[in-house]
């Protein structure tokens, strides 16, 4: 299998508090991995981290064998992100905003449109891709950022809670685009407390809480493991048993 | 190159909105309005003052003052009705004053004596025109006073010029600015710098403030919505989001400078025309080097633009420490204040006049040069207009390293002013 992301011992630190504490994982082409948990238990600092919006205390991250600590500038150019409840440019319309961030991606005008023609398939937006940002709803944005992050077709996506906060027709809607990515060979990170989602929509999954991770696995192997038949109830047995 | 054309796109189109347009626009506009409103009651004022006269004395001195009155730009209703009724007409007739000339005046007057006019002046406001009349009339009484004298000391003194008997003393007066020097009046050639200039420092003032807090609002705005996040992670250089953030925010603080200085121009044009220019003031200005040469307004403008870049520079590094975009005011609040010390240093008092120390304090205020150069530039003194632009320039610079340092780290997403907890470092 390809190696897209190799996580090794990874640490973070704030001050005196550690909010990752030596974590090891790894994501393969066309997998979906997700990172498990509630809420403060490390899941952002650590796509944080491996976006290079924070710096690591110690460990190493492979990203299609290029090293975060020298290879940043490259890996950007094959990785996508998104935030945690992140919005787009209010006075941009929705076009304006996906031309805006092709163009930062893009090495010319005509793979810029080419982005923007892909990102308007993913989001189905349609015509109110003319209208501004500001005036999107919660779901609408979403979709709009994810179709963002897919429209370069990244090596490795990385998705931070993705159908946090949106209705059931959303979220299931933004479920089948990253698993519909993921088959075309994307690698896709992704983090959620949303256990029973993350049941239906990853191949792999990792329960981390207070910054260390307790077990990897499939979902169909964890509950198989500790007899149960969902993944809330295996992060309860794994968090009770730590404890 | 591309990229930081989009980027720049981007940020102008974002700062471009209508909250910041249209204060601009009302701004401007209110003063140009305010401008004309206050030239056309300047130019109201300027015309007779009405009074009413009750003459009391009917001799031959009473109705010489009268007049010489109405010869001197006071249009004079002489009255027969007791003081009382000639009051409630001169308030329904809308006057400025009631003067009434008591019994007896000439023979008081004739005997070397002196004797008083009551002058009742009607209040309507206290604004700076309604007092405007009641300046005019004592300054044309002032005027009518000097004739009579005049003539009443021709009649006692003939042969002498009664002018030199009562100005012994007359002031010939030279202004010298450097090495030049001519023959005028310094308070008419101060009128007219202080005319020209006074707009300059508030302009400043606002566009340091407006550019500054531009820029700090645009990263709070940016990390509230968590779009720093994405930007921060495309493959754009760090330098380059820094750099076209604050080309952006230039470029409209530019915009807002000429809007501000051509509603300003017309603010105090109206405010001031009547402080008339004669064309032998205008020739000693010139004589004085009293005006700034194209090459003056570009070292001003350098002034002005390195200024600005170090308000930009400080604004976005306290930017980087909002957590949303409430906390911008607070936030740029010691800027504010780095801005307005030397603001109201330079406009109230003479800086070389200060104490060695509170003269340091002022002089490191990157900022005070900005408001220094225009006096410096009049007063032709080019040196310390170079040197404060070149030690404005390396607080540029400084403090732009330390911007780009914050956004090429993690420092530009672990920042924050905790004010309760006085920690810099939160998750």
């Amino acid at each position: 299998m390809d190696k897209i992301l190799s996580v090794k011992d990874l640490k973070k630190s704030y001050g005196p508090f550690e909010a990752v504490s030596g974590i090891s994982f790894e994501v393969n082409k066309g997998e979906i991995f997700a990172l498990i948990g509630p809420n403060g238990a490390g899941k952002s600092t650590t796509l944080k981290v491996i976006t290079g919006l924070l710096a690591p205390s110690d460990g190493t991250v492979i990203v299609d064998k290029m090293d975060i600590a020298k290879n940043m500038a490259k890996i950007r150019e094959i990785i996508s992100y998104l935030p945690e409840d992140s919005g787009a440019y209010k006075n941009l319309t929705g076009i304006d905003y996906l031309n805006f961030m092709a163009g930062l991606y893009a090495k010319s005008k005509e793979e810029s449109q080419k982005f923007v023609e892909k990102a308007k398939e993913i989001c189905g937006l349609g015509e109110k891709l003319q209208n501004k940002t500001g005036t999107y709803s919660k779901g609408m944005t979403r979709k709009l950022l994810l179709a963002r992050t897919m429209m370069i077709n990244p090596k490795l996506a990385i998705l931070d809670e993705p159908t946090s906060g949106l209705d059931v027709i959303n979220a299931m809607e933004i479920r089948q685009t990253i698993k519909a990515k993921a088959k075309e060979g994307m690698a896709v990170l992704l983090s959620s407390h949303n256990m029973l989602e993350i049941e239906f929509l990853s191949d792999r999954v990792a329960i981390i809480d207070q910054g260390k991770i307790h077990l990897i696995g499939t979902p169909e192997e964890l509950k198989k493991k500790f007899g149960v038949s969902n993944l809330e109830e295996v992060f309860g047995k794994v968090v009770k048993e730590d404890k | 190159m591309r990229k930081f054309y989009i980027l720049l796109k981007k940020e102008v189109k974002e700062l471009l909105t209508i909250q910041i347009i249209l204060p601009l626009i009302i701004t401007a506009v209110l003063f140009v309005f305010i401008g004309n409103v206050v030239g056309k009651q300047q130019e109201k004022t300027t015309g007779p003052v009405k009074i009413n006269l009750i003459d009391q004395d009917k001799s031959n001195l009473s109705e010489n003052v009268i007049n010489l009155f109405n010869k001197n730009n006071i249009e004079v209703s002489v009255s027969s009705a007791s003081v009382d009724n000639a009051l409630e007409n001169a308030k329904t007739e809308n006057k400025t004053a009631l003067l009434v000339i008591p019994k007896g005046f000439e023979n008081y007057i004739l005997a070397g004596q002196s004797k008083q006019i009551d002058v009742y002046t009607i209040i309507k406001n206290f604004s700076v025109f309604g007092g405007q009349n009641y300046a005019n009339l004592l300054a044309d009484i002032a005027k009518v006073n000097g004739i009579l004298s005049n003539s009443l000391l021709s009649q006692k003194n003939p042969g002498i010029d009664p002018t030199a008997l009562k100005n012994p003393l007359t002031p010939n007066e030279f202004i010298v600015v450097g090495s030049k020097q001519a023959n005028v009046s310094p308070s008419a050639v101060m009128a007219f710098v202080s005319q020209q200039t006074m707009y300059i420092p508030i302009i400043l003032f606002i566009v340091i403030v407006l550019s500054a807090q531009m820029i700090a609002t645009a990263i709070a705005n940016e990390k509230e919505n968590k779009t720093l996040e994405t930007l921060l992670t495309t493959p754009v250089s760090r330098n380059a989001i820094v750099v076209a953030k604050m080309a952006a925010a230039s470029l409209i603080a530019l915009l807002a400078s000429v809007i501000y200085i051509f509603s300003f121009r017309s603010y105090i044009n109206g405010l001031t025309g009547n402080i008339s220019v004669s064309s032998d003031i205008s020739a000693v200005i010139e004589k004085l080097g009293l005006s700034l040469s194209p090459q003056d307004y570009v070292l001003l403008g350098l002034s002005l633009f390195a200024g600005i870049l170090i308000a930009l520079s400080i604004a976005l590094i306290l930017g980087a420490f909002a957590e949303d975009v409430k906390s911008v005011a607070g936030l740029i609040s010691p800027l504010m204040i780095l801005v307005m010390i030397p603001y109201f240093f330079t406009l109230f008092l003479d800086l070389s006049a200060l104490s060695p120390i509170l003269r340091i304090i002022v002089y490191a205020i990157p900022f005070s040069h900005v408001f220094m150069t225009a006096p410096n530039l009049f007063l032709n003194d080019y040196p310390p207009v170079i040197y404060g632009i070149i030690y404005q320039l390396v607080w540029f610079a400084v403090l732009v390293g330390i911007a780009s340092k914050i956004f090429s780290t993690d420092k530009i997403m672990t920042m924050k002013l905790n004010f309760k907890k006085k920690s810099l470092f939160s998750k």
